[in-house]
Parts: structure tokens; sequence; C-alpha cells
């Protein structure tokens, strides 16, 4: 039995490995009319904002299908494999690569390699140190937290108290998104009466702001790094009874089309901020560049509002 | 006569050092509870704020139920976890995707809870694997699995074009996390205590609860006193993985959604909570008012900690630094 079993999980592995060789071998073969082939390297896709770049550069790609043709690898969160894939990149010999980063430092030198080949690289949302690569497209989180933090002062009239759900205060974008709203409020009377790191998980949030709602029975607001957070708020204040979600003010950031837009909408959220993938921006200039043109070192994104009002129009630059 | 009365009582003390642990928790509860600001009274002793912690818990709670049965056996499972995000998406992808009324959705989760582990025991009592490897496999296949059902994405009304609902979950989802009027509790909370309670008289009162620990205590002397090992364990990994999927639903409702990433970790916190009880993760001691202990002693340290308001770091070492006294506790009874 034991020696059955064995022999099974073996003939599998075999045949998972065989395909495998298949699917990348057609992957990269040339089809027809030469094409250029960009090789994209997500860091993750355990998180709904890294789908939609994906997602974004998919769509984009798509509308110049026959100039271009986009390879996907997801790093699953780990260095070392997204190490490897730049290299696998440079090996195939692809047009373009595409980067979304875990970590700056450890994947600066693949990307270096590879731009020292004279393969063009954008480095997309995480930077990587020095300048050995073509172009790096990002948002500014300090801007979104400043921009969160001024509706918040118009919105509540200047004052009012308010609860801060943090996203992860080691990663940078928690903290400039705090950095960016304490901007955003100052000189104002607003008061920021609990805060809690939440990690960017909806439990966790849900959990703290419970404990917000036990101690405060005046709350304003809640301004939340991220739209999950906003919600699990939201849920915490509906879950209480005391019908305290409809007066709270609920303000996420990201605005994912499925997540903090469809939360506006519903009217959970106040308002959301758009926190842009830069999926489409990077394969437009990704074009540019394989078509010879020059294009700028840096590219940063703006944002967006979304409310109840500009909802349904796409938003409202910011 | 007088030592060896003092040493009995002392004997008796430590099979209930749990419960000591739970009131010194309880008491510090109450000294660094923040007082509200209407009333002056420490937060922590509200009834809101009790009910609350036991709500947030219920999950963690459902997961430990099961996590007992395994851990009195001398196995573990890790897979509770990702076997609670394939049930949270797959619950709401019947309801919120397909349109499928409550029932029939529960039963299909529950049945794919159950075939989780009934994989897991099987691997384990019929292949011999190691229960930490088999379950590890399974976690991994079990979050997999998730990811494939949910398409990649969040499991919510409106996520995907084709989905029945569009605007609003199930009115189930809300029925389970908001207080029943009159007795002011929520259904889940109801569910894990029902579960827990029935989970306990089981595994006090019947012979399924006495082979639990004689497999646990010595696994040879159970085959050889007539005990079914192999069927009780996988029994009980069954049992395990239906509690898991329990939870799953518990989350979905929770959070209005079903998330690919739901109960990332949360079986180290269910091992967590039967360890700082105080069944052994050796098998054959312990049992399941240990573990609502347990649960309820991890609970409160972290409600304490965000009533407060404690920032992430400082948190986390006191909550490693508990756990680790709990095991030192452990070890000691086990000399003795």
């Amino acid at each position: 039995m034991k020696r059955i079993a064995i022999a099974v999980a073996f003939a599998l592995l075999v045949v998972c490995a065989g395909c495998g060789k298949k699917q990348t071998e057609q992957a990269s073969a040339p089809q027809g009319k030469k094409k250029w082939i960009i090789g994209m390297s997500q860091c993750n896709l355990g998180e709904p904002w890294r789908v939609q770049m994906n997602e974004d550069i998919k769509q984009a790609a798509s509308q110049h299908a026959d100039e271009i043709e986009v390879i996907f690898k997801d790093a699953q969160n780990k260095t070392e494999v997204q190490q490897a894939q730049v290299r696998e990149f440079i090996q195939m010999g692809v047009d373009l690569i595409i980067i979304s980063p875990k970590e700056a430092r450890p994947l600066t030198q693949p990307v270096a390699e590879a731009y020292q080949k004279g393969i063009p690289v954008i480095v997309l949302d995480r930077k990587v140190e020095g300048d050995q690569y073509t172009c790096f497209i990002g948002a500014d989180n300090v801007k979104i937290g400043r921009e969160a933090g001024k509706y918040l002062v118009k919105l509540l009239g200047g004052k009012g108290k308010v609860v801060e759900l943090k996203g992860l205060m080691t990663s940078t974008p928690g903290q400039e998104r705090h950095k960016g709203f304490m901007e955003g409020i100052a000189g104002s009377q607003i008061e920021i009466i609990f805060d809690a790191d939440c990690q960017w998980l909806e439990p966790i949030a849900q959990r703290e702001m419970q404990s917000a709602l036990a101690r405060f029975p005046q709350i304003d607001a809640v301004y939340a790094h991220n739209d999950p957070s906003a919600h699990g708020a939201y849920l915490a204040a509906r879950q209480e009874g005391k019908g305290r979600e409809k007066t709270i003010k609920f303000i996420g950031i990201d605005a994912l089309p499925h997540e903090g837009v469809r939360y506006v909408k519903e009217g959970i959220l106040t308002a959301t901020f758009e926190y842009p993938t830069g999926g489409k921006e990077a394969i437009e200039t990704a074009l540019k560049i394989l078509k010879g043109e020059q294009v700028p070192k840096n590219i940063t994104l703006g944002t967006r509002i979304f409310t109840k009002e500009n909802v349904d129009k796409g938003g409202e630059p910011l | 006569m007088d030592t060896s009365r003092l040493h009995r009582f002392l004997e008796k003390l430590n099979d209930y050092r749990g419960v000591i642990a739970f009131v010194v928790v309880f008491t510090l509860g109450i000294i660094f509870s923040p007082r509200a600001l209407d009333t002056g009274l420490p937060i922590f002793l509200s009834w809101q704020t009790q009910l609350a912690i036991l709500y947030e818990y219920s999950e963690y709670g459902l997961l430990a139920t099961g996590m007992t049965l395994v851990i009195l056996t001398g196995g573990i499972d890790l897979s509770v976890g990702s076997v609670l995000g394939l049930s949270a998406v797959l619950f709401s992808l019947l309801t919120i995707g397909y349109g499928w009324s409550v029932a029939p959705a529960l039963g299909v989760v529950l049945l794919t809870g159950l075939t989780c582990g009934v994989i897991n025991g099987s691997l384990i009592a019929r292949f011999r694997m190691q229960p930490f490897v088999a379950t590890l496999a399974m976690m991994t296949a079990a979050r997999g699995a998730a990811k494939l059902v949910a398409g990649g994405i969040k499991v919510q009304p409106g996520g995907q074009p084709w989905y029945v609902m569009q605007s609003g979950t199930p009115p189930f989802f809300q029925w389970m996390t908001t207080a029943l009027p009159g007795i002011g509790i929520q259904p889940s909370t109801l569910l894990f205590l029902l579960c827990i309670l029935v989970m306990a008289a089981l595994v006090r009162y019947t012979s399924y609860g006495r082979w639990l620990y004689a497999i646990g205590g010595n696994e040879e002397a159970a085959r050889l006193s007539g005990i079914r090992v192999g069927a009780v364990k996988v029994l009980t990994y069954a049992l395990c993985g239906m509690f898991a999927a329990l939870a799953g639903v518990l989350n979905a409702c929770r959070q209005d959604l079903g998330d690919t990433e739901a109960g990332m970790t949360y079986e180290l916190d269910a091992i967590a909570a039967v360890v700082i009880g105080g069944t052994s993760l050796m098998g054959g001691r312990g049992g399941m008012m240990f573990t609502l202990i347990g649960v309820l002693i991890m609970a409160y340290i972290n409600k304490i900690l965000s009533l407060n308001a404690v920032e992430l770091a400082p948190r986390m070492v006191i909550q490693g630094i508990i756990i680790a006294i709990a095991v030192l506790i452990q070890q000691k009874r086990g000399r003795s």
C-alpha cells in the first residue's frame, strides 16, 4: 500500500513537471509576426490590489495585442523567487521587464543586470536602489494621506474626534499615509482619540474598532489606511447595535473597483482615495520605450477621490 | 501527615493552573482597563465588552474546540486556518455568487470541511504520515483551493458581474452577527458556546472521549485493548475539519465577505489557546473546558492591550511571553 502511494505520488510529480515545461515552452515561443515580449514579475498575488495591477496591465496590453505580449510571473512574496524571475527573463531574452519588487535592496542587483544587458526595466510601485533602471512609476502615499486629511477637515467643519486605523507601521505606505494625514489635519481642531496598527487586515481592524467604540461614546470619523480596514470598522460599528455606523464617517484608501469604490456606492464609506496601480501607465510607458521614445526617469501618479456624488462618474482627480 | 495533605492540595491546585491564570488575567483586565468617559466605570467589566470578547474569539474558539480533540490524541492539525479560509470563500460563493439558500450552502461547506479532515485523518492513520506533515500539506492545498474557488478575489456582492447578489449580503450574514433581542448575544457566539459545551460533554461522558485519552496516553496500549485507533483518529480529524468549516462560515458572516486570506495563522492561535488552557501537546491530558479557559485568556489579553491602544511591537512581545509562561507551567506539571 505504501509503495503504491509513493508510486502514485511520483507519477503525479512527473506528469506535473511535464505540464509545467510544456506551458513555458508555449509561452515563450514566438507566434507568427514578431511581437515584443514583456516580462512582468509581480511580488505577490495575495493582495487584491496587486491582482488589480496585473488586471490593469492585461487590460492595457490587450489593446495593443498585435504589438506586445506580456508574460506574468508571481513571486509569491519571496524575494529569492523574484530575483530568479528577473534572471529568467534575461535568459529568455525578453524585450522589456516590468517589475513590482517585494524588497528594494535584494532586487537592485538583478534589475541592474538586465538594464546593463540593454533590457529596459520599468519598476512599479516600490523602488529599487540606485539608478540602474529605465523608469520608476509609483504613487505618492504622503499626498494621498494629506488629501484624506484635508477632506476630513472640510467634512467635519474643522473639528472632531477621529479614530485612525493604520496599516502595518513598519511598512513605508503605512508610515507615509499617516504622515500625510497629520499634515492634512494640521492646524485644525481634529483630534485623533484612538489609533491602532491593523497591519492592513480587516479582522484586526474590526477588533480594534470595537475597542475604540467601547471607550468613546463620541466618534465622528474613522480614517483607515486601506478600504478593508474601513469596511471592518463599519462592521464593528454596525455589530455594536447602537446604530453608530450611520453617524460615523468612514474614510478609506485604495479605491479598488470591487472594494472601496463599491463600498462608497453602497454608502458604507463616505469617501475613498485611489492608490493607482500604475498598470495602464506601465504598458503605455513600455510601448514608448520599445518604440525608441524618451521617457522620464520618474513618473508619479496622481490620486482620485470617490464620494457618493462622483462615484458613478469615476471619481474626481486631485 | 500535614505535608502529604499540603502536597495533595498543591496537586489539586496544579490541575487548575489554567483557572488561576484566568483569574489573574481577569484581574489585570480590571486594573488596566480604561474607564468609560460617560460613566467612569472600567470598560473591561461592562457586559458589552465581555460579549464583544466572546464574539471576537468565537472563530478561534471553534478552531480550538476541534484542535483539543486532535491534541488529546497526541496529534496536531495545522490545516484548520486554511480550511477556515476555504469554507469562508465557499460559503460566500454559494450564497452570494450562486444565490443558494443558507441551508444547502451550509451543508456543502460542512461536508467540505469534513472531507478535508477525513483526508488528514486517513493520511495519518492509514498511511502513517506524521500529523504535522500531513496537515501541513492540507494547509497548503486548502489555501490554494480557497484562492482557486474564489478566482483570486474576495467573494463579496458585485465582486463578479455574474454573481446573483450584486449589492448586500444575504440576511443570514447580518443575523449571525447581530445580538438577538432579549438575551443580547450574537448567534455566532451562541454557536461557539454550544459547540464547545457539547464537545466537553462528549469528551467527558462517552466512550469516544475515553478513547481519545487512551490513544493520547499510549497508542499501543490503546490498540491492544481493542480500540480501533485508526477509525477514532479519522473521526477526530474529521470533526476538527468540520469545526474549522463552521468557523469559516462565522468568518464570512463577520466580515460580510469571503476572504481567501481568512484564517491565515489562526491555527497557531488555536494551538496556543489549547496549550494555555493546560492540555498537553503530548496528548492524553487536558480537556475541553480547559480550552474554553485558554481561549478566554487569549481573548482577554488581546482585549486589554487593544483597549489601551498598546503599540503592535510591545503587544506581540507580551503575547509571546504569556504563551511561553503557559508552556513552562505545563512542563513543570509533566515532571512532578
